[in-house]
């Protein structure tokens, strides 16, 4: 009787695991289900990324009415070069993603550790913590615009009546980008706060009590025990955060227009102007390049600063 | 002088709940303000700032008569439309397509020669197209859609959106299908069912939590957009960002009482999204796929 259960399992399962060792690799549906998803990133990213590539090293200017597209080497990037207007949006840019996700990655990691207490109300926190970065950053830019207003806003009327002085947000030129620093970290705060909180609800709370056993204080179990642990976490999200930021496009547009002058103008916002208002597609390709190539070579070094400081940590 | 346990922790909790607020006040208060930004007269606004309706200004509907039955109303009306058609369509495509890419990327063995990449390069490679920043291939994009006059139309937004949002998609339910019990679809397979049988009579119905939660994602995402409809679209198809992005660059000056009204139904949408997304966010579901 016995056997013969045996013999039945044996009979239902290796059957199964045939199954499933065939289906895995020689199934010909199999490529039904990934195709779509391929060819349709394939047709939008590697083409264009390969178009785009091309473009740059071509004269194509729309606003001449002669030459043509003609192939010109280097040549934009040696216009590139030795553009003052480019090494300032490069310049703002790099300020942008540096402070705004620091500031984000700061408060974020703040209010993370808030949220991660035995408190009440805390479904009504999360739900309100998030919902700045559901909303449309376009709509978003006209609330800081509102805020901020010199005149009409009330941020400025709030310090006037605590008796502090009339800040000029964004007419002053080395004001503009941290105003627009600030609207970003409203907006972005939440997906830090929201993946960090994350992490540290997955710390193992074994290492915490022993900790206290021991008699650590507060300041010394995050110094030594919250943070470490909680590094691998922060490197991810501080990456993804950057790699957006780099991507700065809609809050700035409409906050600032890149002004005043030229001192809030990202990269993203002068590519678009070369090659949309001027035409000059070849150009606004190099420029375009240009930025992803600032962001490959900024997250490889952030990664290798960052796997520096992990092995010196570790000797 | 001793405090006892009790003491410090109640204190602690104080200075936790100050803070707790003081960052409540920072989230709320700008849709606040826009809320009754919305709902003053021009000259009120043009005055100074005042904070609470019936107290210091006299609260009125003028401005959201002059977005939803004045002048605007047509604009308006077809830019918001053409928002939460071509947002949820997007979405739904895309959550169709990737979650076929990312059950298959946990079920079956992929080999790509030349490359010599298996499941997870394919699965990195299409997240990592979530690095390049839009604005690089934006001109390719017009002059492609140019080519197949797809410029300005719904269909072009849907598919242009649809792409955008496929990485997010593939790999948020690619992480939901790794943590999916696989008994049931197996006993389906030997009972004859063709995979693509078991993937939509058991796979989906199993999975509604991560493909609504990814569909608002990708709603949320499309929704937001304002380079690809700035770039690609100019009359018929405008979306609700682009919009009342031109609204405020017009030359007479920011009005803010209509660009509130404006912005506030650009943003309720996302208000609705934010408060159903939170649970599954709190599952672990995003977060997940993020680390």
């Amino acid at each position: 009787m016995s056997t013969d259960v045996a013999g039945q399992l044996a009979k239902v399962s290796a059957p199964r695991e045939v199954v499933r060792a065939a289906r895995l690799s020689s199934d010909p549906s199999k490529h039904i289900f990934l195709l779509p998803a391929v060819i349709l990133i394939l047709l939008f990213s590697l083409f264009p990324l390969f178009f785009s590539l091309a473009l740059a090293f071509l004269s194509w200017d729309l606003s001449r009415l002669t030459g043509g597209v003609r192939f010109i080497g280097f040549e934009n990037f040696i216009t590139l070069v030795n553009d003052a207007r480019f090494w300032n949006t490069a310049r703002v840019t790099l300020i942008f993603v540096v402070g705004a996700v620091s500031l984000q990655y700061l408060v974020g990691l703040g209010v993370a550790l808030l949220l991660n207490q035995d408190i009440r109300f805390r479904r009504f926190f999360r739900v309100v913590f998030l919902m700045p970065m559901m909303l449309t950053p376009a709509a978003v830019a006209y609330g800081g615009r509102m805020l901020f207003n010199e005149g009409q806003g009330p941020i400025n009327h709030i310090i006037k009546l605590l008796g502090g002085p009339q800040i000029p947000w964004f007419s002053n030129p080395s004001l503009a980008l941290p105003s627009l620093i600030l609207v970003d970290t409203w907006e972005w705060t939440p997906f830090m706060m929201i993946v960090l909180l994350a992490g540290l609800q997955s710390l193992p709370p074994e290492v915490y009590e022993a900790a206290r056993v021991d008699g650590a204080n507060d300041w010394q179990i995050f110094r030594h025990i919250t943070f470490p642990m909680l590094a691998p976490v922060s490197v991810t999200v501080i990456l993804i955060r950057a790699l957006e930021a780099f991507k700065l496009f809609d809050i700035v547009t409409v906050m600032t227009g890149g002004g005043p002058g030229t001192a809030t103008e990202p990269v993203t916002l002068y590519a678009y102007l070369v090659g949309m208002k001027n035409g000059n597609l070849g150009y606004a390709s190099a420029i375009a390049y240009s930025l992803l190539i600032m962001v490959i070579i900024s997250s490889t070094l952030f990664l290798k600063l960052v796997r520096q400081r992990a092995v010196r940590a570790v000797e | 002088m001793y405090m006892t346990m009790r003491q410090t922790r109640r204190i602690k909790l104080g200075i936790t709940y100050f803070f707790l607020a003081i960052w409540t006040v920072i989230c709320l208060f700008p849709i606040y303000w826009l809320v009754i930004t919305s709902v003053k007269l021009p000259v009120a606004v043009f005055q100074g700032p005042t904070y609470f309706p019936w107290i210091d200004f006299q609260p009125t509907l003028n401005a959201w008569k002059y977005v939803l039955a004045g002048p605007m109303q047509n604009q308006v009306i077809r830019s918001w439309l053409n928002s939460a058609i071509m947002a949820p369509t997007s979405a739904a495509l895309a959550v169709a397509i990737g979650s076929l890419a990312g059950y298959a990327l946990t079920r079956f063995n992929y080999y790509v020669p030349v490359l010599k990449w298996r499941n997870n390069d394919i699965a990195f490679w299409i997240i990592s197209q979530r690095m390049l920043p839009p604005v690089v291939v934006i001109l390719p994009y017009l002059i492609m859609y140019r080519v197949l006059g797809l410029v300005d139309t719904h269909a072009g937004m849907i598919l242009i959106y649809t792409v955008f949002n496929l990485p997010f998609a593939v790999w948020i339910m690619r992480d939901f299908f790794a943590n999916l019990p696989r008994d049931l679809e197996e006993s389906a397979l030997i009972d004859g069912a063709s995979r693509l049988q078991a993937f939509r009579l058991i796979v989906l119905p199993l999975s509604s939590p991560g493909l609504i939660a990814t569909f608002l994602f990708c709603m949320m995402f499309s929704w937001n957009d304002y380079l690809f409809a700035l770039m690609l679209t100019f009359s018929r198809a405008t979306t609700m960002p682009m919009f009342v992005a031109g609204v405020g660059s017009q030359s007479y000056g920011p009005q803010w009482w209509l660009l509130s009204a404006l912005s506030l139904l650009t943003i309720a949408p996302m208000i609705v999204i934010a408060l159903l997304i939170e649970r599954y966010i709190t599952r672990g579901l995003i977060v997940g796929a993020i680390k």
